[in-house]
């Protein structure tokens, strides 16, 4: 089951990749000029007022279209690792987004989001731990709900299961539940935002901490604003999962000492110190984005554009319009791994236990940003 | 009907005995080889696909726990099939990887499958969730006699 270097994935990645290109190319020429300028109902641009669809979304659902109804549920061999490298791409424009702040705003930004995410992080752990005891569930699959929707879903429970000795079945549920959940949360979210007003920061703060998954953070955070600049709500919302990216080992180890805290037998060896954990589930990409805000910081690309300051340079604005490209590709490979047979499989105590933490998340994340709106810096 | 060669699926739970019982029964009746396996799931690595936050280490770490258990799976599937087939005269056992669904469907429309006998919740023991429905498209796709058991 292991994973083969990207060099030799390459030339067979090439058929997908072509489609995954064509297929945002159209979208952003054809597709949503048409959608900005047809006349519906009387009223022109109708359609992207109506459902806020813009190309970030409409890529998504081609994914989940190409998938699910074009190929059946699988995607064919030919097409297939074109779609796994878009994980690599929004990895890549991650690390470009680091473009968009200075080691200052970082600071600024990182301080609320350390406030916020901590918060949330620690309140859904113990909520998960005494919901799935009440419900019954078993030990290891409490282990990595908690930190499934404490965190940032697929990649805490990927990191957790190991630990907490999660029986594979118990896996794979814990996952279709949260990436369902998500899946919801990342098409309503911009609706919400839209309603309700809020500003690109407000709604940053809020998605950064109310959504499960990082890839559909990232999506709602773009469907709500797809401008790529300092401010922008994917500029927050992307600093708010970062932290939590990064709290991923603490997490794992909290969750294990709970594990093995409540068993008879001892950990063995099993359980791994914090510095194992950090070095073996510590995400590198992050140090490429810190990386990439001390470069911007020293002025390597020239001016950020923050306001008040002198424009974006012409290589930031180059920068930005490659990560709305690289973005737009990655999230349709992004709809292309969502496997709706999957996620409708997700039931019993595992759902119950998803949805009730992940709507009191999600809506009190909302009532918090509302309650702390004037502390909310922008950048 | 005379039967040459009975495939059955086993897992290693309950939810194969059944079926791996009444396969064994009727290549005693019919005296005909009996061919048991286990699927290692293949579709781990594409199911986490859009796992793209996760540190290298902490997805082949996964990766890797998930096929310790799936080998598990494996030989405790292998002991199931040993016990029940004792005294067949010509019995084997076999350990595939890939894609449960469309190896079932290979495996149940193969020429040399006479029958295939299949318990409807089949590899869920450690499989993803999609195989709930596994027996379902094996029914929707089988051109070879096929018998599931609940």
């Amino acid at each position: 089951m292991s994973d083969t270097g990207f060099i030799q994935k390459l030339p067979r990645a090439l058929p997908g990749l072509a489609l995954i290109v064509i297929t945002m190319v159209v979208i952003r020429n054809y597709i949503e000029p048409w959608m900005t300028n047809a006349v519906v109902f009387g009223t022109k641009g109708w359609l992207i007022k109506a459902t806020h669809l813009n190309y970030i979304l409409l890529g998504i659902i081609m994914g989940m279209l190409y998938r699910n109804v074009l190929f059946g549920g699988k995607l064919p061999d030919v097409l297939s690792d074109g779609f796994k490298l878009s994980r690599l791409m929004i990895k890549t424009g991650i690390i470009l987004l680091g473009s968009l702040y200075t080691l200052n705003a970082i600071v600024q930004l990182g301080s609320m989001a350390i406030f916020l995410i901590g918060g949330f992080v620690i309140l859904t752990i113990i909520m998960v731990l005494w919901l799935g005891t009440v419900f019954g569930l078993d030990r290891s699959m409490i282990g990595v709900m908690a930190n499934a929707l404490s965190i940032c879903g697929v990649s805490a429970a990927v990191a957790t299961s190991p630990a907490v000795e999660a029986k594979a079945s118990h896996v794979a549920y814990a996952i279709a539940t949260i990436l369902g959940f998500g899946i919801v949360t990342m098409f309503i979210s911009p609706f919400i935002g839209h309603a309700l007003g809020l500003t690109d920061l407000q709604y940053g703060a809020w998605i950064g901490t109310g959504i499960l998954n990082s890839g559909q953070v990232l999506a709602a955070a773009l469907a709500f604003n797809p401008n790529v600049a300092p401010g922008t709500a994917v500029s927050v919302a992307e600093i708010w999962n970062i932290m939590r990216v990064i709290s991923i080992p603490f997490a794992v180890f909290a969750v294990t000492i709970w594990y093995w805290a409540g068993k008879a037998e001892s950990a063995d060896g099993k359980r791994k110190s914090l510095g194992t954990l950090l070095v073996e589930k510590f995400p590198v990409f992050v140090i490429g984005f810190m990386g990439m805000v001390f470069l911007t910081s020293m002025g390597a690309f020239g001016s950020v554009g923050l306001k008040g300051g002198p424009p974006a340079s012409d290589t930031i604005q180059m920068l930005r319009l490659w990560m709305t490209w690289i973005f737009g590709f990655g999230l349709v490979g992004l709809g292309g791994y969502i496997d709706i047979r999957e996620l409708r499989q997700a039931g019993g105590a595992p759902l119950k236990l998803g949805l009730i933490v992940g709507v009191t998340k999600y809506v009190l994340a909302l009532l918090v940003v509302f309650a702390i709106k004037d502390y909310l810096v922008a950048i | 009907m005379g039967f040459s060669n009975i495939v059955v699926a086993v897992d290693g739970s309950e939810a194969s005995q059944e079926a791996l019982n009444h396969a064994v029964e009727l290549a005693r009746q019919s005296k005909s080889a009996l061919t048991g396996f286990f699927i290692i799931d293949g579709g781990w690595p594409n199911f986490i696909g859009n796992d793209w936050q996760s540190a290298k280490g902490a997805r082949q770490g996964f990766l890797d726990y998930i096929r310790e258990e799936q080998e598990q799976q494996a030989e405790a599937a292998r002991q199931q099939f040993e016990a029940a087939a004792e005294g067949i005269a010509e019995s084997r056992f076999s350990i595939l990887a890939g894609d449960p669904t469309e190896l079932m469907i290979s495996k149940a429309n193969a020429v040399d499958t006479d029958l295939l006998i299949v318990g409807q919740r089949i590899f869920q023991v450690s499989g993803r969730p999609s195989l709930r429905s596994l027996s379902k498209r094996l029914a929707a796709k089988a051109t070879r006699p096929l018998m599931l058991f609940p």
